[in-house]
């Protein structure tokens, strides 16, 4: 399957043209519907008031902003030129929401064998999936086509992409967690 | 103050007869300069009425006679030109804009989501119909023991601004405040009635939850309805549900627990 963004060119180019380019509709309306069902975990277990559905809300925005954030400092450190504008890094860091729903649903509906199970299922697929789509962004031409080049520049990069791509994982667990006690 | 505002109705009624311009000049005889510093400060409240008087009584060459004299200047009726008199006035619903008959018509559209609807009935922005939907829906949960008119002022307009955001961004004509503001506050009706059922028993529990759904799904999808057929975006009906979908959803979270 081909992940590449087919259209090359300087300006981006909405969704309607081309399957693979990023588009901010499904992390915007997955990151509206973690908050919703993070919302439904609260109240069956009665924990729900509607100012926690404010303090969810604004929480995961912060921890969105700080991830997306922190990409942007270690692009900026490594000193990789690559054509990801900030709003790709929103739309990708967004991604990981449909997973963190799914394993919600899981857990509300089949208890925390069901999360876990769930929740490992998607940490891995958007492992593999921020793998592939950086590699081909922030990775040289060579590399992306799965020789191994050697050489401290790449090998910094594919470091990058791994710390990149394991820190989904990670923010999976910490921001669901809590919600299935 | 009664005197004068007695003297604001002669004033505005130019057609009275003379004897009661009389009669009302008679009993300002002595306090003509009581009556100029009053109409000064009439001039500084911000009702519209006090303004025409004061400026009709500060010229001078409006009115023959004295102050308290209000005669019948050429002049005079084109400063009044607003107020004809009682019986050419407009009916007050339709200064207000509002028009019973088109918001019962909405009122039908949203609760029969399977009859295709037509695009031009959202060309009048209407606000009067989502007021009284959004009031029923705090009255009913204040029913329910739950005091969250702030919570859902606070909502819906924050719904408002997403969807109208998103709808500009998606479709090719653009929308207004307005038009989005109506349509998601008629498509609260059904969660009206939500909430009423919250009232006479638990939503918490397998019927509630189904009911709860069901309800969302009827509410999104006469809201996607409308849109699509008022912006023309065919074949997105399903992505524009969704995120109605999910600002009901917040409603019925309030409702639920």
């Amino acid at each position: 399957q081909d992940w590449q963004v087919r259209y090359q060119q300087d300006t981006p180019v909405a969704p309607r043209f081309d399957v693979n380019a990023p588009d901010l509709y499904i992390p915007a309306m997955a990151f509206l519907t973690y908050i919703l069902l993070a919302g439904l975990a609260l109240g069956t277990q009665n924990r729900f008031s509607p100012d926690s559905l404010g303090l969810l809300a604004s929480s995961a925005l912060a921890w969105l902003l700080l991830e997306v954030l922190s990409v942007l400092l270690s692009l900026y450190l490594v000193t990789v030129s690559t054509d990801l504008t900030p709003i790709d890094l929103v739309a990708f860091a967004g991604y990981k929401y449909v997973g963190m729903i799914v394993g919600l649903v899981a857990g509300l509906l089949l208890g925390r064998v069901g999360y876990y199970v769930a929740l490992t299922w998607c940490c891995l697929s958007i492992f593999v999936f921020m793998i592939r789509t950086l590699r081909l962004k922030l990775l040289s031409e060579a590399a992306a086509e799965g020789v191994l080049v050697r050489g401290a520049k790449n090998q910094l990069r594919m470091y990058l992409t791994m710390a990149i791509a394991a820190a989904q994982p990670l923010f999976m667990y910490w921001l669901t967690f809590h919600l299935l006690r | 103050m009664s005197s004068f505002e007695q003297f604001h109705i002669d004033f505005y009624q130019s057609n009275y007869t003379i004897e009661d311009q009389e009669e009302g000049c008679n009993s300002y005889g002595s306090d003509k300069n009581l009556c100029e510093s009053r109409k000064r400060q009439a001039e500084e409240q911000p009702a519209g009425g006090a303004f025409v008087p004061s400026d009709m009584l500060l010229s001078p060459q409006s009115y023959s006679g004295s102050i308290l004299q209000p005669a019948c200047s050429p002049d005079a009726p084109s400063q009044l030109g607003y107020v004809d008199g009682f019986d050419e006035e407009p009916p007050l619903l339709e200064e207000l804009g509002i028009n019973f008959e088109h918001i019962w018509q909405k009122t039908l559209t949203v609760l029969n989501p399977m009859k295709p609807a037509d695009g031009s009935i959202m060309n009048e922005t209407d606000l009067t119909g989502p007021m009284v939907f959004c009031l029923a829906l705090g009255a009913t949960l204040l029913m329910a023991g739950k005091v969250h008119f702030g919570y859902v002022y606070g909502m819906s307009a924050i719904g408002c601004l997403a969807m109208h955001a998103l709808l500009n961004l998606m479709s090719v004509s653009g929308v207004s405040h307005g038009c989005v503001a109506s349509v998601l506050g008629y498509c609260l009706l059904p969660m009206v009635i939500l909430s009423s059922a919250a009232v006479l028993f638990s939503l918490q529990g397998t019927p509630g939850t189904v009911l709860a759904l069901f309800i969302i799904g009827w509410c999104s999808l006469s809201a996607s309805k409308i849109f699509t057929s008022a912006l023309a975006m065919e074949g997105q009906q399903l992505l524009i549900a969704y995120p109605c979908a999910l600002l009901y959803g917040l409603f019925a979270l309030l409702t639920v627990f």
